[in-house]
């Protein structure tokens, strides 16, 4: 991997007594799509808001694009090039949802007219076209998902991050999820997703990073992962990883 | 795809200009100094009511406290004139200037406060202004100043023996807070408020610096804040820190919004058309000693409103579906 577009070089967050991350050093490069995975409490969260500049880390730092982001706040980021999805939908809710999308797109112009036509595009492009006029909080929940990740394509960003945007759906919606996210990266976005459902994500990604207690415990292709003792272990118990 | 979009704005800009010209002949047929005295000031609160409307309804940080900015407009504005002889119109910028930095100046500490504690900030913070001004001897204290009267001119901005002078500065002024609205709406400012309003995290998620949005719309709704204050104080010719810096005044700015649709373009023009001469025309009948009775009359419509049109009256004229849902 040449320069990476992300890298977090050993960062650490505590929250109080708390360790959330340790020392993790992760790299994404450009164009992969790669599934952050661990059991609950692992640390993915943290990680990925640390990630977005919601807050800044402990210790540590964290590259984008050849640049120090560690202290940089979440607009700017944004403005560089990395786009979030919220993993408890955070739609504006008394704007239409084309509306929605204006607000990501004019991060790249102030021309309304060059923002809404972006908008519509992006619209398009997720499948939401016809539901341009309705109200945010009219969507169902599928919806606002989608709806998620228009507003932060809208940003025209290098990185996408997806926090969970597929946990809660039925297997129909999540397979065209999957279709969605595929599309994405074909559009050149690098995606760098956290995810629950193992199902879901392994065949999706090109590679897996799994966290356990906040460090990274291994990463690698999807299929050596789910076959990884510690990983079994930490996500069934030990017993299952020896009978494996 | 676009058209009906282009198309809605177009109409609310007809609308507009058809309200706009039918104001400005109605003192044709109007001659009553009474009723004259009410357009005036329906006028002058629709147009403060949509100032005060671009930072709390639009970008939603509720301020009861823009009395503050109204009085500090009406002070401006007179002690320029009183003490130094500038002009009026002079004054009148001066005052929105000051307003606008001293918005600024209180938005940095204040802007992080969420919610509830951002309104009790705002009303605290007039307080303390009315208190001040109270005590400023320089400013005549308790006792307010009285604008010297030196004879009818648009330069002094003083009419002894008509009132439609003030009342086309009103209606001027009114015009232009709600075509800056207009312009605002469909502006990155605008999109930006809303997005901030409606989910701050996901707001600067998106490229919106939230602390300069809200910076931003401060200092524009002070502004135009001041300029109705400064109006005020050479429509009404006397000022003292009671009749132009009170909370009464905070609140009235605020209800026309809520009442007519807060964060909407025609809320604040609706609810003043509606509340001002309501509340004047009860003043009027119920004399001196109907003080008070007007606000608890004010309640009761605002309390009716939000049981049965919680998105304010301008929701039965909506011609979108976006109105439809009311959220929560």
């Amino acid at each position: 991997m040449t320069t990476p577009l992300l890298e977090t070089r050993g960062v650490w967050q505590r929250f109080g007594g708390l360790i959330a991350n340790s020392d993790v050093s992760i790299k994404v490069g450009a164009g992969e799509i790669v599934g952050l995975i661990g059991p609950n409490g692992a640390g993915k969260s943290t990680l990925f808001n640390l990630i977005a500049g919601v807050l800044p880390p402990t210790q540590g730092s964290i590259w984008f694009n050849g640049e120090d982001v560690t202290r940089m706040p979440a607009a700017q980021r944004c403005q560089r090039g990395i786009a979030r999805t919220f993993q408890v939908v955070k739609s504006f809710e008394t704007m239409t949802v084309i509306d929605n999308v204006i607000v990501g797109a004019l991060v790249r112009t102030t021309v309304m007219k060059d923002a809404r036509r972006k908008a519509h595009e992006v619209l398009e492009f997720c499948g939401l076209g016809a539901r341009a006029n309705v109200l945010a909080s009219q969507l169902i929940p599928s919806e606002k998902r989608r709806l998620e990740v228009a507003r932060a394509l809208a940003t025209e960003p290098k990185l996408l991050l997806l926090d969970e945007c597929l946990t809660g759906l039925t297997p129909i919606e999540a397979q065209s999820g999957v279709e969605l996210v595929r599309k994405v990266r074909a559009t050149g976005v690098t995606v760098l997703m956290v995810e629950h459902v193992m199902e879901i994500v392994m065949p999706l990604v090109d590679r897996a990073i799994v966290l356990n207690l906040g460090k990274v415990l291994v990463e690698g292709k999807p299929t050596d992962v789910v076959r990884h003792p510690e990983v079994i272990s930490a996500y069934l118990g030990d017993r299952h990883a020896i009978s494996a | 795809m676009d058209s009906t979009f282009t198309q809605s704005r177009r109409r609310d800009l007809t609308i507009a200009i058809f309200l706009a010209a039918l104001a400005a002949v109605v003192p044709v047929f109007v001659k009553d100094v009474n009723i004259q005295n009410i357009m005036v000031l329906t006028l002058m609160w629709a147009a403060l009511s949509q100032s005060w409307n671009i930072l709390s309804g639009y970008c939603g940080q509720i301020s009861l406290g823009h009395a503050l900015y109204f009085g500090l407009g009406a002070y401006t504005t007179t002690l320029l004139f009183t003490k130094f002889g500038v002009l009026p119109w002079f004054g009148m910028v001066a005052g929105g200037m000051i307003s606008a930095l001293i918005a600024l100046g209180l938005g940095y500490p204040t802007f992080r406060l969420r919610g509830h504690y951002f309104v009790i900030a705002t009303i605290v913070i007039a307080e303390i202004g009315l208190l001040l001004f109270h005590n400023w001897d320089y400013a005549g204290a308790a006792l307010g100043i009285d604008v010297p009267v030196r004879g009818d001119s648009w330069a002094k901005f003083q009419f002894t023996r008509s009132k439609l002078p003030y009342y086309y500065f009103a209606l001027v002024f009114c015009c232009v807070a709600w075509l800056v609205t207009w312009k605002l709406e469909n502006s990155k400012w605008g999109f930006w408020w809303r997005a901030v309003k409606d989910n701050p995290d996901a707001a600067e998620s998106l490229g919106v610096v939230v602390f300069n949005s809200k910076m931003g719309a401060a200092a524009i709704s002070a502004f135009m804040t001041a300029i109705g204050g400064a109006f005020y104080a050479q429509y009404v010719s006397y000022i003292d820190p009671d009749s132009v810096m009170t909370f009464q005044f905070s609140l009235l700015m605020a209800l026309p919004a809520v009442l007519g649709g807060i964060g909407t373009l025609w809320g604040p023009v609706l609810g003043a058309v509606i509340l001002i001469p309501l509340t004047e025309l009860t003043r009027n009948y119920l004399g001196g000693s109907g003080r008070g009775i007007d606000l608890i009359l004010y309640g009761s419509v605002i309390v009716l409103i939000s049981l049965a049109r919680p998105e304010g009256l301008i929701g039965l004229f909506s011609r979108k579906p976006a109105s439809k849902g009311v959220p929560q």
